[in-house]
């Protein structure tokens, strides 16, 4: 196997252990210069956040109470659904983890970013891109293509910003300081540089219309797993990376298991998706090689999170201290269910019961909400407060936060899985007419509208917590509110 | 930076690979599928251009987020054929003559692929759309009410009026009838018909 041969090289040319500590003027310079711009990311990705959340929650209740603002052209389920699920990639997991990841990297690098301003019209651009979109689909513009719904003309600008954005990563790279390279800094660029790759291609394919339908089958579903697979994913996996060392103290457990993790996420990732449509019009050999690829997904997975438990391990101080560490914790949780929820999938007889139930689109929501976006507020309540200069103002928030979103995605799990599975079954019995399928699974459906309204609840809170720094760095003058909390009171 | 080199290629070597497997594939291959031709013409049968405009209707509407359009292989599951969604299970050739394969990934309501079998009378499609509830109790798709409109009865009341009774029925002297936008997306799911046979798919034996 490749990655074998090349383990010692990877050995040779990264340090693998703590990222390296800076020099206190350094990081003040690197964030001083980073202030404007991550924080800019960060806010226009917390309205796409809320956004996508509450047209969410809109577009569940319609599920179960289709008279609810019906008839309306541009409040219709089928137009809804994508700009809340768009909103929730492309406003906001996307431009937060760019966010995160310039910071990382500047941090990794030693290097303090200079012309923002080209990044800042970069990061207006993409939202302004998203924006567009959004409304193109509601004007009827939509192109039904899962994960490119926004009207081809959208993905001009996003990709153009894009580019924009990513370079400033790859600039701050190349000019490091340590000349060593952290893990992270592996998967973050992983992550950036393959999304550029995987937005142009399909899109022009798929919504520039150059491949005939009869291709689309397989680009649909290499695109709708890669997007995950190798850029949300290991973007995630970098910034725990980072976090962990840096918030407890510990080195790195094994770094074996590191390149191990890293190498077979890159070789088995790209080969996994193709059962989206198991069973379907597609070749069969693509759909057994992603079985199989799904299957030993199982490896990465676990090299990682044993990477990762080891280093939480005997940290419940930390754990009780630090929200960050929490949001991981929970992140790392949500993950290895996905990949378990994700092989049972893959199993085709399963599959055959599962396949077009809630069961897939449950999964797909865990990961982006459970898993990513979890880690993406571990990387907001680190970085943040090192931005404003100040720590987070209110404990309670954060609980609220973390708390909510906790029962709120336990709950859409599980209404959505079990309730997949049940839905499935009455499916897969030719007997129960199609109408009767519908109230087996209106009750779990009812279940997903409440874990919606938790989860909004959760990241309401997130935002005014959010929302309330903001004004207390505007104006330094005012007293601040009546708890408060020091997440840095352990760390540098 | 020596040292690194030979890890980056590998790395794009790994990435790359899936991407020539799944989509250079995809489009080389499947990309150049021809029509079967038949001594009567070719399958699958062209579309009209009613039927190509309608799916953007479809397209635009997100029914796609609900239908999927694909008949599963009998060797997963027989569901999909005892349901009678279709003859046969789907392949990449009947997707030819589309310009977006809706194949679809949730089955909120049913599958589409032969639906035009299924229900022939675009009235009753007009109707369906118009006020889903009023033809299947306990549906939970969507009204189409937009793309219908409401005018005044002149002369003889029109063709494709639809009959209503119930809160959304029109008053007296106005009648509903479908957008040009409700016809073309009418059409479009009348040609959805997997009918015929084509080499790579032998029809499944009847129960
Ligand atoms: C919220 C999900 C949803 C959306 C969006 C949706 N449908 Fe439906 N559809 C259903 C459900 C549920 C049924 C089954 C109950 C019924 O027949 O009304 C159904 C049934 C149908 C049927 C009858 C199929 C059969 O075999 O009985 C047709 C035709 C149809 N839909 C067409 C459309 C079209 C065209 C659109 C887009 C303009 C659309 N649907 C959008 C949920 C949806």
């Amino acid at each position: 196997m490749r990655h074998e041969s090349s383990l010692s090289q990877v050995q040779a040319a990264t340090n693998f252990s703590e990222p390296a500590p800076l020099h206190a003027t350094t990081r003040a310079e690197i964030d001083a210069s980073l202030r404007f711009p991550v924080l800019l990311f960060f806010r226009t990705a917390l309205f796409w956040l809320l956004l996508g959340s509450i047209l969410c929650t809109i577009t569940s209740l319609k599920l179960v109470v289709p008279c609810f603002l019906d008839g309306i052209n541009f409040l219709s389920y089928g137009r809804l659904l994508p700009v809340a699920l768009d909103a929730l990639l492309y406003g906001w997991a996307i431009p937060a983890g760019l966010g995160i990841s310039l910071w990382l990297i500047a941090r990794l690098c030693g290097r303090s970013l200079r012309c923002t301003k080209i990044l800042v019209a970069a990061t207006l651009f993409w939202n302004i891109g998203v924006f567009l979109g959004s409304l193109g689909i509601l004007c009827g513009y939509g192109t039904s293509v899962p994960w490119l719904e926004y009207p081809n003309w959208a993905s001009i600008p996003l990709f153009i910003a894009f580019l924009l954005m990513g370079v400033w990563v790859v600039l701050l790279f190349l000019a490091r300081q340590p000349r060593s390279i952290y893990i992270t800094q592996w998967y973050l660029l992983l992550g950036l540089c393959a999304f550029p790759w995987l937005y142009a291609t399909s899109n022009m394919l798929l919504t520039w219309g150059s491949v005939q339908a009869s291709a689309q089958g397989p680009i649909i579903a290499w695109y709708s797993a890669n997007i995950f697979g190798l850029f949300l994913i290991p973007l995630a996996l970098g910034i725990i990376y980072y976090l962990i060392p840096k918030i407890t103290g510990a080195a790195i457990y094994s770094y074996y298991l590191a390149v191990l993790g890293f190498f077979s996420l890159l070789l088995l990732a790209g080969w996994s998706g193709m059962t989206l449509f198991l069973g379907g019009p597609i070749p069969v050999w693509m759909v057994s090689a992603s079985v199989v690829a799904t299957m030993l997904m199982m490896i990465p997975v676990a090299a990682v999170i044993l990477n990762y438990a080891k280093m939480i391990q005997g940290q419940a101080a930390a754990l009780k201290e630090s929200p960050a560490l929490r949001f991981i914790a929970f992140g790392i949780i949500a993950y290895f269910v996905a990949t378990l929820l994700n092989l049972a999938y893959a199993i085709p007889t399963w599959n055959g019961i599962l396949h077009f139930t809630h069961y897939s689109n449950g999964v797909v929501l865990l990961t982006l909400l459970g898993f990513v976006s979890m880690v993406l507020f571990a990387g907001m309540y680190y970085i943040a407060p090192r931005l404003f200069g100040f720590s987070w103002l209110c404990a309670c928030s954060i609980r609220c936060h973390f708390w909510f979103a906790v029962v709120g995605l336990s709950l859409m799990v599980t209404s959505m899985t079990l309730g997949g599975l049940i839905e499935g079954l009455a499916l897969d019995d030719a007997a129960i007419t199609f109408v009767n399928v519908l109230s087996f699974a209106a009750p779990w459906r009812w279940l997903n509208v409440i874990a919606w309204m938790l989860l909004l609840l959760s990241y309401v809170s997130f935002v005014r917590l959010f929302g309330k720094m903001l004004f207390r760095a505007t104006h330094p003058d005012q007293k601040a509110s009546a708890c408060s909390f020091n997440p840095l009171a352990s760390v540098s | 930076m020596n040292r690194l080199r030979p890890l980056f290629i590998t790395i794009a070597l790994l990435f790359f690979a899936g991407w020539l497997g799944f989509v250079a594939y995809s489009y080389l291959q499947l990309g150049r599928l021809a029509p079967q031709v038949e001594s009567d013409g070719s399958l699958p049968p062209l579309q009209s251009g009613s039927a190509i405009r309608g799916a953007k209707v479809y397209a635009a509407e997100g029914c796609m987020t609900c239908h999927s359009q694909q008949v599963r292989q009998t060797s997963v599951t027989p569901s999909d054929i005892d349901r009678n969604w279709g003859k046969r299970p789907s392949v990449a050739r009947d997707y030819l003559r589309d310009q977006v394969a809706f194949l679809g990934t949730s089955r909120i309501g049913p599958d589409l692929s032969n639906v035009g079998v299924r229900f022939t009378d675009p009235i009753w499609y007009y109707r369906h759309l118009y006020e889903p509830t009023a033809v299947v109790p306990g549906s939970n798709m969507p009204a189409y009410r937009y793309l219908f409109k409401m005018q005044k009865i002149q002369g003889q009341p029109s063709e494709e009026a639809i009959v209503l009774t119930g809160p959304h029925a029109p008053k007296e002297g106005y009648e509903v009838v479908p957008t040009e936008e409700a016809k073309d997306l009418v059409a479009y799911l009348l040609s959805r018909k997997q009918d015929y046979t084509l080499p790579e798919v032998p029809p499944v034996p009847e129960k």
